[in-house]
């Protein structure tokens, strides 16, 4: 089966093929006696019923080897499922948060990406944090999925064996953002990956703003195409004149430098007009400098 | 057709539906055995969360007085004491002497009211409750008190109820409506209250002696 | 009061006619007569499916296109589907077998007059009306309630959404489940005519004492979490949020505490009705009776301890993982043992393939189809694979819609002529059946193969790969509704101008069949005979 295409992987593609053999088995078997029966016992055939009580040893039968057949499905799920719960030791790690509605990922030497690029053939183990509600960590390519739940420690591991790029969903619902809250899986070969890996991140400026942009979660509501999402749209916003309300009042202001950096610091200070108020978070870990940077990214937003 | 006569019919069905008593008592033991799992879901989520802030929880119970506690305990105990003697005052034809016991009821449950009452205002004006100041960044002690406010919260909901239908049982005793002969309402009310009493009993271990 | 020779009888019109105390609407609305809360229940659930239906023909709509053909804003999606799952789960599909059909027919089957306690029946239905209404009303609130029918905390603790309304009614709903199962339970205790043994019940209501077991014990779970949503909502205790110490998972085991017993309360009533209708149209008795009242209470028993399948990826540790996946496959026993008996039951039987047997037969196709894929979802790798995605969508269905609305539209089709004395149109029935049957596996089918792919539910947009299978579930859901729309217009055309139907048009056996259609109010005009055995056809044809 192409991965790509479908959420079963090799290791438990077995399992499925198991359990929807016996079960078309039976389907199909209890099927055709039923039309069987209903043929050849019609009332214009078989005018003449006859009333048979039950049969224990047939009762028995229908129990004990179905009983056996949900035990054995049973035992192959459960299998398989044990090593998908074995990490390996040499496994890379990854921090994966998910918010609404977006992810962001931090490697061991601190590297923070809105991509989730890994090198093929070396086991990841993913640690799931949620900054606010439950998501769901979905790669239906390699068939890995866990909860992402606010308090807890979920984790989810996988071997990524090709090369591409895949699909992140969140597959647990969690409000407005839910169906875009996705993310790429970028599977590279090794030593591509090492070069991207030992790249530094701009530390200041524009470039830094964009990639807090993409990993703090403004990605999740803000577009900076022009098309609305969940909040305003960055596009053209530095400098335009924007109708916001303030306790109560509505007026026009003009969205420079002080403008952007109390809608960032305390969202519910002017509330844009048709947005709803207190959707967006409070932006408890941004730096002066990171909120510099982000409106030196809004600004290059023409 | 005949209105008289349906209405006669529809008599006869009432009559019946007070007459079985076997039925009316199965049918409230039912029913408490579904409150039984109301409040079940609750213990399991007290037994959950104690087992993962034990300290959390005996601390919180630090800021409970015991001494009301087990007075509130004795309050309600005494009150079904006397609501059972009731039915057997009532079964033995002293109907006067099995009003005043119901009544005796109806008070211990004001009571009880009323000393939880003074509790809450306490624990609210010493700032102990799920929001205040006191209880952030401690989330056992936050759980420990919101359990405490829902589940003591819901019980004086079950005593207020139970004061109602006692209350009721006392006009359908004034009334004449239970007897000597019919006294299945005094009974499942009985049963009621005790079950409001037996709820007690587990909530007393669980908040007041937890520290 | 033996006056029961008295010409003109108390009780002995038609309940239909004999109005009681009151008259017009308030003769229904205020009557205690078993069979007329009944027919309340009937059509008010009936109601509630119609509104739901309509909500989940706009979800296949707005699916068309991977952007949203109806709407841009996931909001409406997000209510659409939220009110859909409320509105089929609570206020159709639990309530409607043992709400109408239960309260008309059980007392019925077993020579009762009326159920235990009358006005409780009464006030359930009351219940039942006021909490759809409060649930309802969240809709006017300060935000469209969006946190699917699960109200997952702490999402559900979030959002604008008027959530405390949305599950205030839920917990009201609830209690009128559980007064229902209390009347059921001590009826059948305590109701049952002179003669009539345990074990000589029909299986109808039978299947609904174990469901009454179920609501009385399962209920409260669910009435206590709703509560503590709502307190938590309104006076901001912390019981689920984990920004106060609280854990999101136990708000998910309390929740299927209740939810996956639910389930059962929703297919163990629907597989009584298989139970008296393949006897009925096959004219002899149901094969391996006592295996299917013991399977009966053993899927309650065993129902209740299986609620975490539903969390198998969401942390649950691997041992409890273990426990309930094995749990799972072991409730999934007694439910095979009767689909075998049924299927034996055809054996050497004389059939009729009315349209009521024909949706007894595709029950049978289609809840295996529902429960062998819940097989497939019982098995910890391939839940993880699955879970969250159309797969379990198209689970349920199968399961709910294919199994128990099923079940229930052939009753319907079954005891037509003796609620209302009136007989359907035979050929509008067999074309609506096809036309349902048809656009059924159209429309859920093809989800099992979005599962697979990897579609998770609850989208209100989707990436544009999964495009074709989507338009080919919406296509099949338009051929539904026009089953759905032929097979309701011919029942309630058939209510008012049907032929006249006989007190027996089936030939059956249990005791409704031997009181006039429509029944009197008093049920029985005079004692009934009990059979020697249950469903004894034998007997009844010797005779
Ligand atoms: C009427 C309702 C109903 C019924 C009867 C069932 C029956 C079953 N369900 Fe289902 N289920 C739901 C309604 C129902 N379910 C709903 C509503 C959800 C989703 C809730 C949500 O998230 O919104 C759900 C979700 C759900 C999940 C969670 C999926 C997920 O979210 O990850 C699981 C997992 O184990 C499951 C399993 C089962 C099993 C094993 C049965 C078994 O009882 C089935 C037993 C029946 C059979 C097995 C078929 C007949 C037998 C034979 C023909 C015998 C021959 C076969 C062999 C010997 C192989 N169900
Ligand atoms: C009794 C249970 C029941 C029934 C009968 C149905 C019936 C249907 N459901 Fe179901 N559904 C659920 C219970 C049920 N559902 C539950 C519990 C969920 C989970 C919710 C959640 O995630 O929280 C769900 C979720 C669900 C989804 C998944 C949403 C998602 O995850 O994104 C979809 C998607 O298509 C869907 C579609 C349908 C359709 C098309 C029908 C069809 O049966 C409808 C057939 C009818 C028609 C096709 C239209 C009829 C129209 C008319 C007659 C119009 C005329 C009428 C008027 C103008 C008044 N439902
Ligand atoms: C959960 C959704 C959400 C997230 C995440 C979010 N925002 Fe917002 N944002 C909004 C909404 C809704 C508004 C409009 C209402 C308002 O003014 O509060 C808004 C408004 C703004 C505005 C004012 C825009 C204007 O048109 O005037 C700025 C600037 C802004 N956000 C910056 C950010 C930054 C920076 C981040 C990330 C660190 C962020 N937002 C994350 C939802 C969000
Ligand atoms: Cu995040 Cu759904
Ligand atoms: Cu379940």
């Amino acid at each position: 089966m192409n991965p790509a295409s479908t959420s079963l992987t090799e290791s438990v593609t077995h399992v499925f093929i198991y359990i929807v053999a016996l079960s078309a088995l039976f389907l199909v078997g209890i099927t055709a006696t039923m039309i069987y029966f209903v043929v050849r016992y019609s009332r214009s055939r078989n005018p003449k019923p006859k009333d048979i009580h039950g049969n224990v040893a047939l009762e028995a039968t229908w129990t004990i080897i179905p009983t056996l057949l949900f035990l054995s499905m049973f035992y192959f799920g459960w299998t398989r499922w044990e090593q998908m719960r074995e990490v390996p030791r040499d496994a890379m790690q990854v921090e994966v948060t998910g918010r609404q509605w977006s992810w962001s990922f931090k490697y061991p030497n601190g590297k923070v990406s809105s991509e989730l690029r890994l090198p093929i053939d070396t086991p990841v183990r993913c640690d799931l944090h949620s900054l606010d509600v439950i998501h769901g960590f979905f790669i239906p390519a390699f068939g890995v999925k866990e909860d992402v739940v606010p308090g807890k420690h979920n984790f989810a591991w996988f071997d990524p064996t090709e090369l591409g790029t895949y699909d992140l969903l969140c597959s647990s619902y969690c409000g407005q953002g839910h169906p875009l809250m996705m993310a790429n899986v970028v599977i590279m070969p090794g030593d591509k990956f090492k070069e991207w890996y030992s790249t530094q991140e701009a530390a200041t400026g524009p470039a830094h703003g964009e990639l807090l942009y993409k990993t703090k979660g403004c990605i999740g509501c803000h577009s900076i195409t022009g098309i609305r999402i969940v909040g305003p749209t960055w596009k053209g916003l530095y400098d335009s004149e924007v109708t916001v309300t303030t306790n109560g009042k509505t007026r026009t202001v003009k969205a420079d430098d002080d403008y952007l950096k109390r809608s960032i610091l305390d969202p519910n200070a002017d509330i844009v007009q048709s947005y709803p108020a207190s959707v967006m978070p409070v932006q408890k870990d941004l730096t002066p400098q990171d909120v510099n940077d982000l409106i030196a990214y809004i600004k290059t937003l023409k | 057709m005949s209105d008289v006569a349906a209405e006669a019919g529809r008599a006869e069905h009432a009559h019946e539906e007070h007459r079985d008593y076997e039925g009316a008592k199965l049918g409230m033991w039912l029913f408490l055995l579904s409150e039984c799992m109301l409040f079940g879901g609750l213990f399991v989520l007290y037994a959950m969360y104690r087992a993962d802030h034990p300290r959390a929880f005996s601390a919180g119970g630090s800021h409970m007085d015991a001494i009301l506690g087990v007075a509130n305990t004795l309050v309600l105990l005494t009150g079904s004491f006397a609501v059972a003697s009731s039915i057997t005052a009532l079964q033995r034809g002293r109907r006067k002497l099995a009003m005043g016991l119901v009544g005796t009821t109806i008070l211990t449950g004001v009571a009880f009211m009323i000393v939880k009452a003074v509790e809450w205002s306490g624990h609210i004006r010493q700032g102990y409750f799920p929001h205040s100041h006191l209880l952030q960044g401690k989330p056992g002690e936050q759980l420990f008190f919101s359990l405490y406010y829902v589940m003591t919260g819901l019980h004086g909901l079950h005593v207020i109820a139970g004061i109602a239908v006692l209350t009721a049982a006392l006009i359908l005793m004034a009334r004449g409506k239970v007897t000597q002969e019919h006294f299945v309402f005094l009974e499942n009310a009985a049963l009621y209250w005790h079950l409001v009493d037996i709820i007690w009993i587990f909530l007393l271990p669980l908040f007041y002696l937890a520290a | 009061m033996t006056t029961s020779e008295a010409p003109p009888r108390a009780g002995a019109a038609s309940y239909l006619e004999d109005h009681g105390r009151f008259s017009g609407i308030f003769g229904w609305i205020f009557s205690t007569d078993h069979k007329r809360i009944g027919i309340l229940y009937l059509v008010s659930t009936l109601f509630f499916f119609f509104v739901g239906m309509s909500l989940g023909f706009l979800m296949r709509l707005q699916m068309l296109s991977p952007h949203g053909e109806l709407f841009k804003n996931a909001d409406y999606y997000n209510a659409l589907f939220t009110l859909h799952g409320v509105i089929m789960i609570f206020l159709f599909i639990i309530p409607a077998v043992p709400g109408s059909l239960g309260n008309f027919f059980m007392p019925i089957m077993i020579g009762a007059k009326d159920v235990a306690f009358p006005r409780l029946n009464l006030l359930s239905w009351w219940l039942y009306v006021t909490g759809a209404v409060i649930a309802l009303a969240s809709l006017f609130g300060s935000g469209l309630p969006d946190t699917g029918w699960t109200f997952y905390a702490p999402y559900s603790l979030r959002t604008h959404a008027d959530i405390p309304m949305a599950v205030f009614g839920v917990f009201v709903l609830g209690f009128s489940s559980i007064l229902t199962g209390i009347n059921f339970i001590t009826t059948m205790h305590r109701m049952r005519a002179p003669g009539m043994g345990w074990f000589k019940m029909p299986l109808f209501p039978w299947a609904l004492y174990a469901t009454s077991w179920v609501q009385v014990l399962a209920t409260p779970v669910l009435g206590i979490t709703m509560l503590l949503i709502f307190v938590e909502r309104i006076f901001h205790v912390g019981i689920f949020n984990p920004a106060m110490g609280g854990d999101p998972l136990l708000y998910q085991h309390l929740f299927w505490m209740y939810s996956h017993p639910a389930v059962y309360i929703m297919i163990l009533p629907a597989m009584g009705l298989i139970s008296e209708m393949i006897p009925t149209f096959a004219h002899r008795t149901i094969f391996g009776y006592g295996a299917i009242v013991w399977s009966s209470m053993g899927i309650a028993l065993l129902g209740s301890l299986v609620w975490a399948h539903h969390m198998f990826t969401s942390g649950l540790s691997d041992a409890a993982a273990t426990v309930f996946s094995l749990l799972t496959f072991l409730v999934a026993v007694p439910s095979a043992i009767k689909v075998f008996n049924w299927t034996a039951t055809l054996y050497k039987g004389s059939i009729a393939l009315e349209p009521p047997m024909l949706y007894a037969l595709s029950f049978i196709f289609l809840f295996s189809v529902g429960g062998l894929t819940g097989l497939i979802l019982g098995a910890l790798a391939l839940n993880v694979m699955l879970h969250d995605t159309y797969f379990v969508v198209a689970h349920f269905h199968y399961v709910i819609f294919g199994g128990a609305a099923f079940a229930f539209f052939g009753a319907l089709h079954y005891w037509l002529p003796k609620m209302f004395g009136r007989m359907y149109n035979r050929s509008a029935a067999y074309i609506g059946w096809a036309l349902l049957f048809t656009g059924f596996n159209l429309l859920y089918f093809t989800m099992f193969v979005l599962g697979v792919m990897g579609m998770p539910r609850r989208y209100a947009f989707y990436l544009p790969r999964f495009q074709t299978p989507q338009v080919i579930a919406t296509v099949g859901s338009w051929i539904m509704i026009a089953g759905i729309l032929v097979v309701f217009t011919n029942l309630i055309v058939s209510v008012f101008k049907g032929e006249k139907a006989g007190d027996n048009p089936w030939g059956g056996v249990t005791l409704e069949w031997q009181i006039p259609s429509p029944p009197p109010t008093e049920n029985f005009l005079e004692p009934p005979t009990i059979p020697e055995k249950a469903y004894d056809f034998e007997g009844a044809f010797a005779s």
